[in-house]
């Protein structure tokens, strides 16, 4: 544990409250009061019981919803000071998203959807294929670039959805059940593929898992449970490692 | 899983799912809107215009006249007719005539004046001021024969409002006749010419009045000289008894004298007779008075004993034993009073006056002063009624032929003592039946339009069911794969979609049926401006049958298209379903396809075999005759587009299905391209026989070929689209998103972009209709040699010595270059005027069928002709029929330069006395008879050249076998046919009859180039009423001729209808402006100011206040002809239009839907870092695409068709950008408005929100 705390914190999370529904009979009350930190080149599981706030937690994390009250710090900016233009291009650089579902545009090919972040940034669009192909050979989907999601295994989906993630070199990445829709030899390939990308690219992870056996792949896992953490545990890897 | 969960899924998914449900009953609305509304619009056109036809007969179903033309009946008529026809509710009589009127400053040379009793039958309806709408009385009105009452339609002809105060003084003239003995004619004695063929020896010769003389100097006994005159009078024998002859000469000398007559045969007074039996006897011509002398004589002298001989006559007489007394009618100007101005406009009585309403008793005292015993009991002809109110409902058309045949069955016959003919004592007419038939004819041509256009614009509304109900499935086979996976069946799944569609379909059908009612009323209070019809009002014709099956179709049609989809998704692979993969396109196709494709290419292959290709003869697939009529062309193009579908069909077994589908989509598109761009006008010449399902197919064609090429080749060009936008900054990610999008969704995008491109193909042939066929006309400028303003006077400039209305003219305005004086004359009330069709001196002469009631002009070479050294013609006058004997050229399309060429041949000809011209055995005969039907208009020959039209007719003879061959008269009527002889009256001989010289027919002025003939009166497309007297148009007589009429010249002195050499009573003036130039308006007016003020200008000069001038500017008639197909297309504006904003807001509803059921593809596009701007943006950039995609296909297709019609015209296209930019304009602002509100509002649920969304 004490070599992490000589590194920085990508997320810091104080007193964050979300309540859907704000106001009405049918509010609410997603997350009761959250605080959290995570450093760079965490890889972080958040576990709990399903209604517990994971995702909502996610979502807040990523700015995909607004949150009621608390504080977020990414790479060390406050978003809430941020507006909407700003926000937007804060969540295109500094997060990366994958969803159980995967959500891909399913218009565009394997390699289209993993360079849009990076057209979006306005990049060339001749560079910023090139650099979708190059990132998803890496990840072992060179036969497959020009490939629609449909025609693609749900395995192969979820590796477009990650490099879609990775393309822009994000401060961290946000992954919501990312093998909750895979069997599990495919699912132990993809935690394999995000290891990897922890380790050797120093990436900061947050996957929002139910699934104990991926928890264990992480450094630390947060238990939740009603809308609050309830636990923090360090990874049997991670344990391992440190000792 | 039953019935009853269908029922529960079905109302929760309509509950729940609101925008999707709403967007579908919309789309069903719209159509059924679109479906009812165009069917109220066309009946209640086609009823409208009916009624507005028909409402000047007021409740009028016929009329029972004197049977001879020009005949009247009398009060003791009454009683026989109302025996005739017991079923009538009213019978009343009625005098008519028309006069000239002036009215201040205003003036029209033409009114119709009726004379009706006070007390007329209530059946009738009554009178009602125009501006206080209260019925008039006419017993206190009409006290005196001068007071009258005016039409309101004719108050604003000549300017009047209703404010004017009454009573107003109003200027008319009237005949009467002044008897006078009548001096026999005589043969003139000048200009008498030797006839070089038949003269074998020396003479003398002094041909000068008062005495032709001759002396013949023979070198043997069989010396002789000829001599002959075309300036004999042409006369009916028939008032003459015998010729004297007075001569003197030598004793020696032997005479011939002869005549021609009219069968061509000779009349000879003088056979080698000496000059003493000559001047001594009187030659009998009782032997000859069925005959007429065409004009031409010939006198010879042979020497008895071959030594000089000489003559001189001194006079050639005709007499007759009893004094001829003429009666010359002269002009008599009354003062009238207008107490009274009745609205005509409304339905009753006065509905079936336009002109002027005297107390019958009064304009019997009026018109008796044309009459030599001076009848006053004449009645022109008993009105009769068979029901009241026509207006609100029509009498039945069978009905009305039954009675008008059952009347004249029963009407008596009578002995002509003329002709010993029998013949019906009364005529009847119904000019409500006539007015049935015309609508007929001009409702089917309308029809036809409004029929094609029509289904083209409701298929638009199966297309935007059909889209919207095709999105509902797409988006719901997750939950069709839920719902499978739950352990709901097929038939449930069905079942619950169907219950939808049938609750869509039902509740859209009743709002549609709404919307189409609010369109019809809106479609007739537009009508109501068009037609102008005031206090009558056209009401929206909702025919039951019609709407109910309107609603039924589209109900039907939102339920079966929801059918299909309802199948498909209960079909779906629940695992496939459940994960969104879209079953992949197949590349090739399967063994069933291809055998249809092969089915098609048979069934193509049949049709052309047996109507396109081969022509009837089957002589071959490329006919000289072949491939020019439309109906062949519908062969073509069905049999054409079954082979090239099924040949794509066939192919896309082989060859990869985009490329099959291309050949296909180029190979349907192209047919109907060629049609119109190259067959119609070089192949087609006229659009005769346009049904509307030629139309409908041509652009079903074109625009199913054109989308479907679009459609194959959307990915391509998407594809380049993105390329083009991903290098954009800012729109990099719109370019990544919105092109795939696209084509992802091809069948969707399609329908989208398919909807626009069939109702912009529409607009735009719609729009370039107008504008086009303007300009063919303006382009023609140069045809009109200048000629920029008509001047008719209402009678012949006044014969006074140093007053000359032309140099007048010239001193008006120095941009008025030349001045051109015409005479003209016509009569429409003496029937000694008109122009006979069969000889009147023949036994077989009928004067019931063979009066044209025709007008005459003079036509002299400097008028056309200008100076014999001008290289210019001073006019073109184009023909567009030819005498015999012009070189026609061997091709069917004439050059303009060809036509001028054979223009100025036929000319030449008509200038010279002597041509003769062969008579041709056609006929008129069914147009003038007592069942006059104007569907036997040729309408087609009011057209341009028309080749050699009397190949094949054969040429009358004479009993003798030889050729009719009469002096020439050109004609712009477009009913005479040509060839065709008429016997003009001449001068009038001492029985105040009328002499006949006959012509033949032999020219046709062309009445289309520069706005037409400009001296014609009639234009078939000016919206005029339509008036047979207006439709005869004139027959132009050369100067020889002209000069031998008595209402031309003065062949019979100075009479109230002669008119002396310069006389003219029209111009066309030429202005050095160019055509379209405002300021000849300016010139016009200073015409009309310079005719038409009291004791100033002309009038001051000539001291006579009864001058009017209009001044017509030819760019206005030009204009103004075009109103009528700018009504026909305003019409169809309506349609088109309807089409269009119907269209957008289906764009609208579908881009609702769209974005509705996107909602989670925005928030992943959110997620991953897409501003606001750019996910409105991609929204927008689709709909957009779509719209331009369809604008495109639509300006491209609709611009092709127009190139058809301007063809056949023989216009130049314009393509009216303006519109084009409007309709541009529309559907992008549309598009914008329709993508950027949803889009604004999804784009602003939190991301988070929009990723749950699952459809």
């Amino acid at each position: 544990m004490t070599a992490t705390r000589n590194r920085e914190s990508i997320l810091v999370i104080s007193g964050l409250h979300k309540r859907y529904n704000e106001g009405k009979s049918n509010e609410v009350h997603a997350l009761r009061g959250v605080d959290l930190i995570v450093k760079r080149g965490d890889m972080m599981a958040i576990m709990g019981p399903s209604g517990c706030g994971k995702t909502t937690l996610l979502n807040m994390i990523g700015h995909l919803d607004r949150r009621s009250e608390g504080k977020i710090v990414i790479d060390n900016i406050d978003t809430a000071t941020l507006s909407d233009g700003k926000m937007t291009a804060f969540r295109r650089d500094k997060i990366g998203f994958i969803f159980q579902l995967f959500n891909l545009f399913p218009f565009l090919s394997a390699v289209e959807n993993v360079e849009t972040p990076l057209l979006l940034k306005g990049m060339k669009a001749g560079v910023a294929r090139e650099q979708a192909k190059m990132l998803l050979r890496e990840l072992g989907m060179g036969d497959r670039l020009y490939h629609l999601p449909s025609e693609l295994s749900g395995g192969q989906q979820q590796r477009v959805a990650i490099a879609r993630a990775l393309i822009t070199e994000p401060a961290i990445i946000l992954g919501d059940e990312p093998t909750g829709d895979l069997h599990s030899a495919t699912s132990a390939e993809i935690m394999k593929l995000f290891r990897r990308i922890n380790r050797i690219n120093q990436q900061t992870l947050v996957l929002v898992t139910h699934s104990r056996w991926i928890a264990e792949h992480c450094d630390y896992i947060v238990h939740m449970s009603d809308g609050k953490i309830s636990r923090l545990e360090q990874g049997p890897f991670k344990a391992e490692e440190e000792n | 899983m039953g019935i009853k969960s269908s029922f529960m899924i079905a109302a929760r998914s309509l509950l729940r799912r609101k925008t999707k449900n709403l967007s579908a009953i919309l789309a069903v609305t719209l159509g059924v809107t679109l479906l009812v509304g165009i069917q109220i619009t066309t009946d209640t056109l086609e009823n409208s215009f009916m009624t507005s036809l028909l409402q000047r007969q007021g409740e009028v179903d016929f009329r029972v006249s004197n049977s001879t033309t020009g005949g009247y009946l009398t009060s003791a008529d009454a009683e026989n007719i109302s025996a005739l026809v017991p079923n009538a509710v009213g019978i009343m009589p009625e005098l008519s005539t028309d006069a000239p009127v002036m009215l201040g400053s205003q003036f029209d040379d033409s009114v119709e004046m009726a004379g009706i009793p006070t007390d007329f039958p209530e059946a009738f309806g009554s009178f009602y001021d125009w501006k206080t709408g209260d019925k008039l009385n006419l017993n206190a009105l009409l006290a005196s024969n001068s007071s009258i009452l005016l039409s309101s339609s004719q108050a604003e002809k000549l300017g009047l409002t209703k404010e004017a105060t009454l009573p107003l003084k109003l200027t008319t003239e009237f005949t009467n006749l002044t008897a006078t003995v009548q001096t026999p004619p005589t043969v003139p004695l000048a200009n008498w010419t030797v006839n070089a063929n038949t003269t074998s020896a020396q003479y003398v010769l002094n041909s000068s009045s008062p005495y032709l003389s001759l002396t013949v100097v023979p070198v043997n006994f069989t010396g002789i000289v000829t001599l002959y005159t075309i300036n004999c009078p042409r006369l009916g024998l028939s008032n003459y008894d015998y010729i004297n002859v007075t001569a003197a000469g030598s004793n020696n000398t032997l005479v011939v004298l002869g005549f021609s007559m009219d069968d061509g045969s000779t009349l000879t007074v003088a056979n080698l007779t000496n000059i003493e039996t000559l001047n001594t006897t009187q030659f009998d011509l009782s032997p000859y008075s069925e005959r007429t002398l065409r004009g031409d004589a010939f006198l010879a002298i042979m020497s008895a004993n071959g030594t000089q001989a000489e003559i001189e006559i001194s006079e050639i007489k005709f007499e007759s034993s009893t004094p001829i007394i003429t009666y010359t009618p002269t002009t008599e100007r009354v003062d009238l009073q207008v107490v009274g101005i009745f609205d005509s406009k409304r339905p009753g009585i006065g509905s079936q006056y336009r002109g002027i309403v005297f107390k019958l008793e009064h304009l019997q005292q009026w018109m008796s002063l044309q009459d030599p015993q001076q009848k006053t009991d004449i009645i022109k002809a008993y009105l009769v009624a068979l029901k009241t109110d026509h207006f609100t409902s029509e009498i039945s058309r069978d009905y009305l032929q039954e009675q008008v045949d059952m009347f004249k069955a029963v009407t008596p016959e009578t002995v002509d003592p003329a002709t010993g003919n029998t013949r019906k004592i009364f005529r009847v007419q119904s000019y409500r039946l006539t007015f049935f038939s015309i609508a007929e004819m001009v409702m089917t041509l309308l029809s036809t339009m409004l029929t094609a256009l029509g289904l083209l614009i409701m298929i638009t509304g199966v297309l935007l069911i059909t889209n919207v109900q095709l999105m509902n499935v797409e988006d719901r086979e997750f939950q069709t794969g839920v719902l499978r996976a739950v352990g709901e069946n097929r038939r449930g799944i069905t079942q619950s979609m169907l219950i939808e569609n049938v609750f869509q379909g039902i509740l859209g059908g009743i709002f549609g049926l709404f919307g189409g009612l609010v369109f019809g009323q809106a479609v007739a209070s537009y009508l109501v401006s068009l037609f102008g019809t005031g206090q009558f009002s056209v009401q929206p014709v909702v025919s039951q049958q019609v709407v109910v099956l309107s609603v039924l179709i589209g109900v039907a049609l939102g339920i079966i298209t929801g059918i299909l989809p309802a199948l498909r998704a209960s079909r779906v692979n629940i695992v496939e379903a459940l994960r969104g993969i879209k079953v992949a396109f197949e590349e090739k196709s399967g063994r069933n396809l291809a055998l249809f494709g092969v089915l098609a290419i048979v069934a193509g292959c049949f049709v052309l075999l047996i109507n396109g290709v081969f022509d009837k003869t089957c002589e071959g697939i490329w006919v000289a005759e072949g491939w020019n009529t439309l109906q062949e062309w519908r062969n073509i193009l069905i049999g054409a587009g079954l082979l090239f579908a099924g040949v794509g069909i066939v192919l896309s077994r082989f060859i990869s299905r985009v490329k099959a589908l291309n050949f296909t989509a180029i190979a349907i598109w192209a047919i109907p391209v060629f049609l119109f761009v190259v067959a119609m006008g070089e192949w087609i010449p006229d659009i005769t026989g346009l049904a509307p399902d030629i139309l409908i197919i041509g652009v079903m064609e074109i625009v199913i070929g054109s989308v479907l090429l679009v459609s194959v080749n959307l990915p391509p060009a998407m594809k380049a689209l993105r390329s083009v936008l991903v290098k954009i900054k800012g729109l990099k990610g719109v370019g990544q998103i919105a092109p795939a999008l696209i084509s992802s969704h091809k069948t969707r995008s399609t329908l989208t972009f398919a909807i626009f491109a069939v109702i912009l193909t529409l607009n735009v042939t719609v729009a370039t209709l107008v504008p086009t066929n303007l300009s063919s006309i303006i382009e023609t400028e140069q045809d009109s040699r200048g000629v920029d303003i008509i001047v008719t006077l209402n009678k012949p400039v006044a014969n006074i010595a140093n007053v000359s209305y032309v140099e007048e003219l010239y001193k008006l305005d120095s941009h008025i270059i030349d001045v051109i004086g015409f005479k003209t004359y016509a009569s429409r009330t003496d029937y000694q005027r008109y122009a006979a069709l069969n000889n009147p001196y023949s036994s077989a002469f009928n004067p019931q069928t063979d009066m044209l009631p025709i007008g005459y002009g003079e036509l002299r070479k400097e008028q056309i002709r200008g100076n014999a050294s001008d290289a210019e013609w001073r006019y073109n006058f184009y023909l567009s029929s030819f005498p015999d004997g012009v070189a026609q050229p061997p091709a069917d399309e004439v050059t303009d330069g060809e036509l001028t060429e054979m223009s100025k041949q036929a000319w030449e000809m008509f200038f010279d006395p002597s041509y003769r011209m062969a008579a041709y055995n056609v006929s008129l005969a069914k147009l003038m008879s007592d069942e006059r039907d104007l569907s036997d208009l040729d309408l087609t020959s009011f057209s341009g050249y028309s080749g050699r039209e009397l190949e094949g007719v054969d040429v009358l003879r004479y009993e003798n076998g030889t050729v009719i061959k009469n002096p020439i008269v050109f004609t712009d009527s477009f009913i005479l046919p040509m060839g065709l002889q008429v016997w003009i009256p001449m001068n009038t001989s001492e029985y105040g009859l009328p002499v006949y010289q006959a012509f033949t027919i032999a020219g046709r002025l062309d009445s289309q180039r520069a706005g037409g003939f400009p001296l014609s009166s009639f234009s078939l497309l000016s919206g005029d009423e339509f008036n047979i007297m207006d439709a005869l148009g004139k027959l132009y007589l050369p100067e020889y001729w002209a000069n031998q009429t008595s209402f031309l010249a003065e062949a019979d002195g100075v009479t109230s209808i002669s008119k002396a050499p310069n006389q003219f009573n029209q111009f066309l003036i030429k202005t050095s402006y160019d055509m379209d130039d405002p300021r000849i308006q300016s010139i016009a007016q200073a015409i009309m100011n310079f005719t038409n003020t009291n004791d100033e200008g002309y009038r001051g000069l000539v001291g006579d206040n009864f001058y009017v001038a209009s001044a017509t500017v030819l760019y206005s008639k030009i204009e103004q002809s075009l109103e009528m197909i700018q009504r026909v297309v305003s019409f169809l504006q309506i349609y088109v239009t309807f089409g269009l904003v119907i269209g957008t807001v289906g764009m609208a509803v579908i881009s609702i839907r769209n974005v509705s059921e996107r909602k989670r593809e925005i928030g992943m596009m959110r997620a991953i870092g897409f501003p606001r701007t750019q996910v409105m943006l991609s929204v927008l950039l689709e709909l957009v695409v779509l719209g331009i995609i369809g604008l495109a296909i639509g300006v491209v297709n609709g611009v092709l068709i127009s190139v058809g019609f301007a063809n056949m015209q023989g216009a130049t296209l314009v393509i009216p950008w303006n519109d084009l930019g409007v309709y541009l304009g529309i559907i992008t602002v549309i598009a914008i408005a329709a993508g950027a509100i949803p889009g604004w509002f999804a784009s602003r649920i939190p991301p988070a929100e929009a990723l749950r969304y699952v459809g």
